[in-house]
């Protein structure tokens, strides 16, 4: 049943490229891509509205012939909060603690893998191509010190020196 | 559509004073030039020389990008200034150096607005029909490296752009190697393939391993197999249309890393690294295959 606690996925303004093993999000919003494993794209997919996070982790173990904490769904729903692909942000349980200890516990008493999103910057098309034949300025702060790059604030051509074109 | 390569026909058909315009992977552009300081015949020689291959005249209703070439003045001085719609991309005081700076706008242009097809920033070359794709900024021995491979009998298909289509075939973009240090550390000499005793491909072929490598001195020949979703985020952070179309980018991308390996290493001199990376293409893509 429907309740407005349960962990929502956010649907909207993503393009979603199914993966064998995990899932590839990118976000029209921020321009970022995230994949996410199979842990984590279990979690996600599974967050209905319909579904606690106790139904979450039962049906994970289902599948997966594992018994698991709560906690470990848990983790993959903090992820999703941190990378805003919830409808609504749910309460971390576990604010104000390390997260490193919390995963080490959850690690240490899992059989099955730890979720993890891994997530970058999607670059512009001249980031993508930074640094190639002699860059725009705008460029000059993807590019390694050296390159080639114009105009100079004289408006000739100069190197990318820390970000700027000199 | 005449080919871009007959000037004849470029000249009767397309121009208006001070205009051409082109078409190449289905992106029409439109560069308006100053006249008379500019003449046609210097624009179409250096648009030549800095467009991809396989583009065609078009009408110049249809264009959808528009560069200009114009003259300016710098304390008194002559500078020659080139624009993207309204932003400034090069200022240079010949116009050799003009075109130089405006070449690789010119075909970013054309690299984010490809119809139909997704473009990497990476070195490409073929080996017993299977492409091998080196994604990597410039300054990291790109060229270099994809001139070695070259050297060793592979086809040369880009050392700037490997073009994909929505089946995740490669495709030849044989423009002339952009080769450093021969004039000095950052200045580019274009050099045909054939100088390196290489031959251009000339059909697309299935990507048989994406290989991430960035040169590093006295660094060892370490090629870890990652996984496709990993290989995926490190592609993805070299894929030029990213943004601009990001669902068809993600789908061809996702043909490639379920099909090729996906490897990743540091690497040295790529005289040294090219018969390394051939070796290990060889048995972990060519041999499998049999």
């Amino acid at each position: 049943m429907y309740n407005s606690q349960n962990p929502v996925a956010r649907k909207e303004k993503l393009v979603i490229q199914e993966m064998p093993d995990e899932v590839l999000v990118y976000d029209l919003e921020t321009n970022k891509a995230h994949c996410l494993n199979q842990t984590a794209a279990f979690v996600w997919k599974n967050c209905d509205g319909q579904n606690s996070v106790a139904d979450i982790a039962s049906q994970f173990e289902l599948k997966s012939g594992n018994l698991i904490q709560e906690d470990l769904i848990w983790l993959a729903i903090d992820q999703l909060n941190e990378r805003n692909l919830l409808e609504k942000e749910l309460a971390s349980k576990f604010s104000g603690m390390n997260r490193r200890s919390v995963i080490k516990k959850i690690g240490l008493a899992s059989m099955v893998a730890l979720p993890v999103i891994a997530s970058l910057t999607a670059p512009t098309a001249a980031m993508a191509a930074a640094c190639s034949g002699i860059v725009p300025a705008s460029s000059c702060p993807g590019c390694n010190n050296g390159t080639p790059c114009t105009p100079t604030p004289g408006g000739g051509q100069g190197t990318c020196q820390g970000g700027s074109c000199i | 559509m005449a080919d871009w390569n007959e000037q004849k026909s470029f000249s009767e058909k397309s121009i208006s004073a001070g205009l051409v315009c082109f078409s190449a992977f289905g992106v029409n552009i439109a560069v308006e030039y100053e006249t008379p300081i500019f003449t046609e015949i210097e624009i179409l020689q250096n648009l030549k020389r800095i467009v991809p291959p396989g583009n065609q005249i078009s009408e110049s209703e249809k264009t959808t990008h528009r560069f200009k070439i114009l003259t300016s003045d710098f304390d008194g001085k002559p500078v020659f200034e080139a624009f993207k719609e309204e932003e400034k991309i090069a200022v240079a005081g010949t116009k050799s150096l003009l075109f130089d700076l405006f070449e690789s706008r010119f075909r970013l242009t054309i690299a984010e607005f490809a119809v139909g097809k997704v473009f990497l920033h990476a070195g490409v070359v073929g080996w017993k029909g299977k492409g091998l794709v080196l994604p990597g900024k410039s300054f990291h021995g790109k060229t270099t490296l994809v001139a070695e491979l070259v050297k060793r009998g592979a086809s040369y298909y880009s050392d700037e752009y490997a073009v994909l289509d929505e089946d995740g075939f490669v495709h030849p973009f044989p423009k002339m190697l952009s080769v450093r240090g021969i004039i000095d550390e950052f200045q580019q000499m274009d050099l045909p393939v054939e100088t390196f005793g290489g031959k251009a491909a000339v059909k697309p072929c299935e990507v048989g391993m994406v290989l991430l490598t960035e040169f590093e001195k006295e660094a060892l020949w370490k090629p870890e197999i990652i996984n496709p979703g990993e290989g995926m985020l490190e592609i993805i952070s070299h894929t030029i249309p990213i943004r601009y179309k990001p669902e068809f980018s993600l789908k061809v991308l996702n043909k490639i890393v379920n099909r090729a390996i996906i490897t990743k290493s540091q690497r040295g001199e790529a005289v040294v690294f090219a018969d390394l990376i051939l070796d290990f293409f060889e048995r972990q893509v060519i041999e499998k295959l049999f």
